[in-house]
Order: structure tokens, then sequence, then C-alpha cells
């Protein structure tokens, strides 16, 4: 309720700056290992990037924390779209998707680069899929919401 | 101060400024001086970032005098036609440039001869610079016209450009807007992918330089800066399409024009240091290797600056709200 009709700068406001600032790192350093491992700047050492995990995960835990201070302030606006359970659907299959990753491609440190490859070059592609769709819902869930409070 | 001041602060640099860029990049083609074709090169680029608030302020200068008596909507219409078109050669003036530019800041390997502009890319981008100086020339004296009839030889008279340019902008504003209720949110997720590209690509290179990632070493970490530029080519494009199809809800935000501010100066950023032979001060920077303290402050900079525009972008609803 507070982070709804608190009039200051640091309620609703700060709160969704926040869950984009997250997105930014979350889906932005999981594009990086994705077309790292696809090819893209092949002169950067795969190996080391799994320490890029470690973004993805600030990431995260950012966005669950403040999407859940989103759904609080409006639950309705959320729990009332069809959008909303789609976007949680492929967040939850992209996350998986990167942990999956990170156990064939990243924790094996006896696979060589070409390996490291060709192994995670499926995983990689769908990665992208799922985070391009993770996106799209998320940002749709504005322009589809049909109970943005409870008497709207 | 009135948001119509900008218009007035901004309007003579394309004009001014690409006169001089062209000069410039003649006399470093004459003088077959790669630097100064460097420096050209950068100023036109710059130019295409300081142009996009330069038009987005003529909207201020719009509401600032629709009340006067004398106003003539026709020679308005007609400047913004003009600017809107002067614009888009100026962003493909600026494209073309950067893409001459990218090659002073592939790193090299000692001992490789410098980077050298090609005959071709030199040619195309004299060509885009010189239709861009004549069309700036052409806004700027249709923007005269509407407050300075000291200059206005044959009253009445518009330039053909501001027609074409004038039935343009209504066209693209109606399809912003009323094509269809999902083109407003494809854009705005477009822009989100391109804030992704730019905070994945830019943010990588940047923690690396902080120290974070050491085992990366930074001149490889360049192949992925092409990935930032393109999310920034998405996002002004699509950021442009935005103010076009509502002008009135960005032109007195001040959330908005920080917002624009920042971008320019974001934008110089990563044009100054990542696309330029300046980085090839930090291509040495191996695996393990700690980047130098400027360096580090540079990529500090970039980080605070792209960070700072997601945040005012999220917050321009609110500042719409208090209006």
């Amino acid at each position: 309720m507070w982070i709804r009709d608190s009039p200051s700068l640091f309620a609703y406001w700060f709160v969704i700056s926040v869950h984009a600032v997250g997105m930014g790192l979350l889906v932005g350093a999981s594009v990086i290992i994705d077309l790292r491992i696809l090819g893209v700047a092949r002169d950067v050492p795969l190996s080391p990037l799994r320490k890029l995990y470690g973004f993805v995960w600030l990431g995260f835990w950012i966005q669950v924390i403040s999407g859940a201070m989103l759904i609080i302030a409006y639950p309705t606006k959320a729990y009332m779209n069809w959008d909303f359970y789609l976007k949680m659907t492929l967040i939850t299959l992209s996350v998986v998707v990167m942990r999956m990753i990170w156990k064939r491609v990243f924790s094996d440190s006896t696979l060589k680069e070409a390996d490291m490859m060709l192994k995670g070059k499926t995983l990689a592609m769908l990665s992208l899929i799922l985070w391009l769709g993770a996106v799209t819902s998320g940002r749709m869930l504005a322009y589809t919401a049909t109970h943005i409070r409870y008497d709207g | 101060m009135y948001s119509a001041h900008y218009h007035l602060l901004l309007n003579h640099w394309p004009i001014l400024g690409t006169i001089i860029a062209l000069g410039l990049f003649l006399v470093a083609i004459f003088a077959n001086q790669e630097s100064l074709k460097q420096i050209s090169l950068v100023l036109i680029v710059f130019l295409a970032l300081m142009s996009i608030p330069a038009y987005m302020s003529g909207n201020a200068a719009q509401q600032a005098l629709k009340d006067a008596p004398d106003l003539s909507m026709t020679m308005v219409e007609n400047h913004q036609g003009a600017a809107f078109i002067s614009l888009l050669f100026m962003e493909l003036t600026g494209g073309l440039a950067l893409l001459g530019l990218w090659r002073y800041s592939i790193p090299r390997k000692k001992g490789y001869p410098g980077a050298r502009l090609s005959v071709g890319v030199t040619g195309i981008v004299l060509l885009f610079l010189v239709t861009t100086v004549a069309m700036m020339g052409i806004t700027g004296n249709t923007g005269g016209n509407i407050r300075h009839p000291e200059i206005v030889t044959e009253p009445g008279a518009i330039s053909a450009l501001g027609t074409l340019g004038g039935k343009i902008v209504p066209m693209v504003q109606d399809f912003v807007i009323n094509y269809s209720m999902w083109i407003w949110p494809i854009l705005e997720d477009l822009h989100f992918i391109g804030l992704i590209l730019l905070v994945g690509a830019l943010g990588l290179l940047n923690i690396r330089i902080l120290g974070f990632l050491k085992p990366l070493p930074v001149a490889a970490l360049h192949r992925f800066v092409p990935w930032a530029i393109v999310g920034f080519a998405i996002n002004i494009v699509t950021g442009i399409l935005f103010f076009i199809g509502m002008p009135n809800f960005y032109t007195n935000n001040p959330d908005f024009q920080w917002k624009m501010a920042f971008m320019v100066a974001a934008g110089t950023d990563l044009l100054l240091f990542y696309c330029t032979s300046a980085f090839r001060s930090v291509a040495d920077v191996g695996p393990g290797d700690e980047a130098p303290f400027t360096a580090k402050l540079v990529a500090a900079s970039s980080l605070f600056l792209w960070f700072s525009l997601i945040v005012l972008g999220r917050y321009m609803p609110f500042f719409e709200v208090l209006q």
C-alpha cells in the first residue's frame, strides 16, 4: 500500500527503476554468456565467464525482491492477468536453462573451449529465445492489465 | 529558463557543426592525415547525438509561440518537416561516420601499421555529410523565417524539403499512435532489448576494466562493443519514434530533459573512449593485468551514465504525473 500510494520518489517508481536495473544485470549478463557460447567474440576466453554468473544471480535476486514489492503494490494487476503467468513461466524456464548451461558448460574444468561451445550451443540459443520472451511478456504486463486496482 | 530556451541553445549546433566537420574532413582528406580524419568523424557522430535534443526542443519553441498572433503555422510545420528530414540524414551520416571510426579503435598487435580510412567509406561519409550540411542550411532558414521577418526575401515562400517532411512527420505519428494499439508496446519492448544489449556488452567491458573477471583480456572484449552500439541505435530510433508519437508528453518533462542530456553524455563517452584509437591505451591490459586508473575512471563513468539513463527512463511517467 505504501509502495503504491506514497507520493515519494522512493516508492513505486523507485522499485520499478530497480526492477529495470536488475533486468539489465540479469538478462544482460545472461545474453553475453549465450552470445559468447554461440561464437561471438571468440577471442574472449570462455571459462572465466563463469564469474559473470555472480552478476546473473545478483540480478536475479534483485528481480525477485523488487518484483515481489511490485506485486504487493498492485496484486490484482498481476494475478488477474494471464500475461503475468506467462512471464513467470518464461522466467522460470530461462533461469533453469541458465543453470543447465552452468552445469554442462562451466562446471567441468577439464572441458576444452570447443567442447564447451558445442555442449552449450542449443542451450544458449534456447536461453536467448526464452529471455526475449520473458522481457517481452514483462513489458506487455503494462498493456494487458485489466484490473489495475481492486476497484478498477 | 523555459524549455523553449533549449531550442535556441541547441539549434545552431547542427548547422555550424556540420559545416566545421565538413571543412575539417576535407582538410584531413587533402592532407592525408588519419588523426584529423578521426577527429572529423568523432565530431560528426557527436553532432548526430546533439541533433536529437535540437530537434526535440523545437516542440517547446512551438508550444511557447502557439498563441502568438502573427505566427504562421504553415511556416512552423514547414520548418519541422525540414528538420525531420535533416535529422534523418544527420543520423545516417553519424552512423556511417561511426562505421568509419570503428577501424581506428580495433586493437592491433605492436608493429602493425596504423588504421587507414578506406576510399569507399571516405566517399560515402563525404557525400552524406554534404547532403546533411545543405539540409541543415534549409532547416535553419525555414526556422529563422518563423520569427525573423527581416531575413524573409519572399513572403509566404516555403521549402520543398519542408513540405515533404511536413507530410512525413504526421504519417509517422499516426503510425506510432493509431496504426495499432500494439505499436507502442512493441517499441517499448525493443527499447528494453536495446537497453539489455547496452548494459550487457558495455557492462562486461566496464567491470573488467574496474577489476572484476580479471582473467579476461580487455582487447578481446572490444568485440562486444558493436552489440552495445546496435542496442544504442535501436534505442535512438525507438526513442525518436516515442517522441514523434507523443511530443507533448515529453517536451516540458524535466526528467526527459535530463535523460537527453545524459543520453548525449553517455553516447559521447562510448564514442570517445571505446570507438576511437583511445581504446588502444587499454587494449594491452592482458589476462590478470590491472587497468590504469584513468581507464577505471572512464569505466565507472560509463556504468554510472548508462544506469542513470535506465532510472531516468523509468521515472519519466512519474514526472508526467507531477505536471
